[in-house]
């Protein structure tokens, strides 16, 4: 699993590749938090190379979705490849976190 | 209440003698009288007959002997005793008159106290004949009575098992015959097959506990309960265990069964059985050898909530044929009183081949039935057999098996090894991918929760491909835990009040087509179903 970020405007996107299951969720922790507590408002989490997530990786997704969320700040998602999305329906997330097609969805209203 | 009177019929030509007679006998019963044979003939011919006639043997035109001859002809007359009272008294007009039928012969001048004696006897006589036949005329009645039950009790039986063969003319991986011979009474025996999907065939067979209407009821509730849970579930063990709760829950008559049942997938040959309490049955291989199945799972089932059925998995092979049968074969009895057995069961399924299944079952019970050679057959007798062809061009079966230890690191590899196996059978992607999930889930789970020690574990894992369905089971020895039994999250709460509990399993048994869990001794077990369409 591998986290790679870039800066457009104000938003953070933070891209992960790989896989976002037991084994990487808890390096994916550690840098989305360090992210966050680098003082990141808006963070736009690219899912374009993500490969799957299970219930370990949306528990980093949403620990990080609160805290930013208590900060006034805001989290979002966008392009999750069929599995993915799969995931997010049947657990919710889809509803939970704002989630986008692709980046430029994203990008606008935020 | 006062018996009703008894009525007295006197016939004799001469006015004095009735008049003798009748001043006699009125005192204590109804008096009739006529004069001659005809008239006598016609008085008794009416709704309320008399129920003693005194007869005088010398008259014109229809003598006494005549007139009692037609009375016994007449069935509505024959039975009404007849006594003559005549001055011929020699031993050969008596003889005759007994002869034709009366049950008493006094000659004349009589002895008051003589005749009375003898019209009270022969009275008594007569009433208690009536009431003979009035009670048995009752036992007839309750007998029809019984009869009409036990035919209910058989209609229920005989609605309750598939009778139509071949059952199945479309599917020619396998075939089956079945026969169900009750026993007078019906004995609770009763059979079942049923596909649950495409490729699974459900077999059963069992024997209810006591005989009648409450076998024949409990037989039909238990196999109802049986295709409700096959329905859903592919694990025989898992079935029969929620079945026996059910049944045992309001079993207030304290009946049980015993059921030997599997499922059969057709493709493979894979038998998954569990026997609960039932007469093993034999599988007899191409080569003529007959194997008994041995190995039992559980107790009757009924009897006792809360128990963990088990379950095993054999193969059939080709032509393979199992044959069940119910204890109404093996402890049928002759007339020695010695019983079948299962080695003349085993002994006539080896000693020949069989050109079908029906000649099979045909055969037994014909076998059973010549061994009991007219003794009477107290219980059902019942078989059911089933052989798999093994049809060229089935389905082979992709197999992966791996033992993990308990660290995550071995998780990492044993999706990789997945990985392989998914692209060697050409998955697509998204498969891959949801099975990667499911196992993130399931097996990170027991890494993480599953054991209490320090110690290392083993996790067994084996992945089966066949046609287009994946079957994965997972075994592993930590302490016993049934995900399944975890409550589904509510997955509409806003964010603030989302608890994370529970989200794994629930992910797995969205991205799985079944899942189900079972406990067996030391082990959990999860055996979990995809279909994949390409």
């Amino acid at each position: 699993m591998n986290i790679t970020t870039r800066d457009v405007n104000e938003v953070k996107i933070v891209a992960v590749e790989g896989e976002l299951d037991l084994n990487a969720s808890q390096e994916a922790d550690k840098q989305l938090t360090q992210l966050r507590e680098d003082g990141v408002k808006k963070m736009l989490i690219d899912l374009a190379k993500l490969e799957f997530i299970s219930s370990a990786g949306l528990r980093v997704l949403l620990a990080t979705a609160q805290e930013i969320k208590a900060a006034g700040g805001d989290l979002r998602v966008c392009n999750l490849n069929a599995t993915v999305k799969e995931v997010f329906d049947i657990s919710g997330f889809s509803t939970l976190l704002m989630c986008f097609d692709n980046e430029a969805k994203a990008m606008s209203g935020f | 209440m006062a018996e009703e009177q008894q009525k007295i019929l006197v016939v004799d030509d001469e006015r004095l003698n009735i008049n003798v007679l009748v001043e006699l006998l009125k005192p204590n019963y109804k008096m009739m009288a006529a004069k001659n044979g005809e008239q006598a003939l016609k008085a008794v011919r009416v709704a309320n007959p008399p129920d003693l006639i005194l007869l005088d043997i010398m008259m014109p035109e229809m003598d006494g002997y005549e007139v009692c001859r037609q009375l016994k002809a007449d069935e509505a007359t024959r039975d009404i005793p007849v006594i003559f009272i005549t001055a011929m008294g020699d031993t050969s007009d008596e003889t005759k008159g007994l002869e034709v039928g009366a049950v008493d012969y006094i000659t004349k001048p009589i002895s008051p106290p003589i005749v009375q004696a003898r019209v009270k006897t022969h009275l008594a006589l007569k009433r208690n004949m009536t009431e003979l036949q009035k009670a048995y005329k009752i036992i007839e009645a309750q007998k029809d009575r019984m009869e009409n039950e036990l035919n209910v009790a058989h209609e229920i039986q005989m609605s309750m098992v598939p009778q139509t063969f071949p059952p199945f003319p479309d599917r020619n991986e396998f075939s089956i015959h079945a026969a169900l011979h009750p026993s007078r009474e019906v004995g609770g025996d009763f059979y079942d097959f049923f596909f649950i999907d495409e490729n699974r065939l459900c077999v059963c067979i069992g024997d209810v506990s006591g005989k009648g209407v409450p076998a024949a009821l409990f037989m039909a509730v238990t196999r109802t309960l049986i295709k409700a849970r096959a329905i859903d579930d592919i694990s025989t063990a898992s079935i029969l265990t929620r079945v026996n709760d059910e049944l045992s829950r309001d079993n207030k008559a304290y009946m049980f069964v015993t059921i030997w049942f599997a499922i059969l997938d057709v493709r493979t040959g894979t038998l998954l059985y569990t026997n609960a309490g039932h007469n093993p049955p034999y599988i007899k291989q191409k080569n003529g050898d007959s194997k008994r199945m041995d190995n039992l799972h559980g107790p009757v089932i009924g009897a006792q909530p809360g128990l963990a059925y088990k379950e095993d998995s054999t193969h059939l092979a080709p032509q393979d044929i199992l044959l069940m049968y119910t204890d109404g074969v093996t402890e049928a009895r002759n007339r020695e009183k010695e019983f079948f057995t299962e080695d003349q069961l085993v002994a006539l399924l080896s000693s020949r081949e069989y050109e079908s299944m029906e000649e099979l079952v045909q055969s037994t019970v014909a076998e059973v039935k010549r061994f009991e050679d007219g003794a009477e057959q107290f219980d059902d007798i019942t078989v059911l057999a089933v052989q798999f062809s093994g049809q060229p061009g089935a389905a082979e079966t992709q197999m992966l098996e791996m033992t993990l230890k308990n660290q995550l690191s071995e998780l990492k590899q044993f999706k990789e090894t997945f990985n392989a196996f998914a692209e060697n059978n050409n998955f697509s992607k998204p498969v891959r991918r949801e099975m990667n999930v499911v196992f993130d889930e399931l097996l990170g789970n027991i890494i993480n929760y599953a054991y209490t020690d320090e110690l290392e574990h083993t996790i067994e894992v084996r992945v089966e491909f066949s046609g287009d369905r994946l079957t994965v089971t997972i075994e592993d020895d930590g302490i016993p835990f049934n995900p399944l039994e975890k409550d589904t999250p509510d997955t509409q709460l806003p964010l603030e009040e989302r608890k994370i509990g529970g989200l794994g399993i629930h992910l797995v048994r969205n991205l799985m087509d079944k899942v189900s869990y079972q406990r067996r001794i030391t082990k959990n077990r999860l055996t979990l179903v995809k279909n994949i369409n390409k």
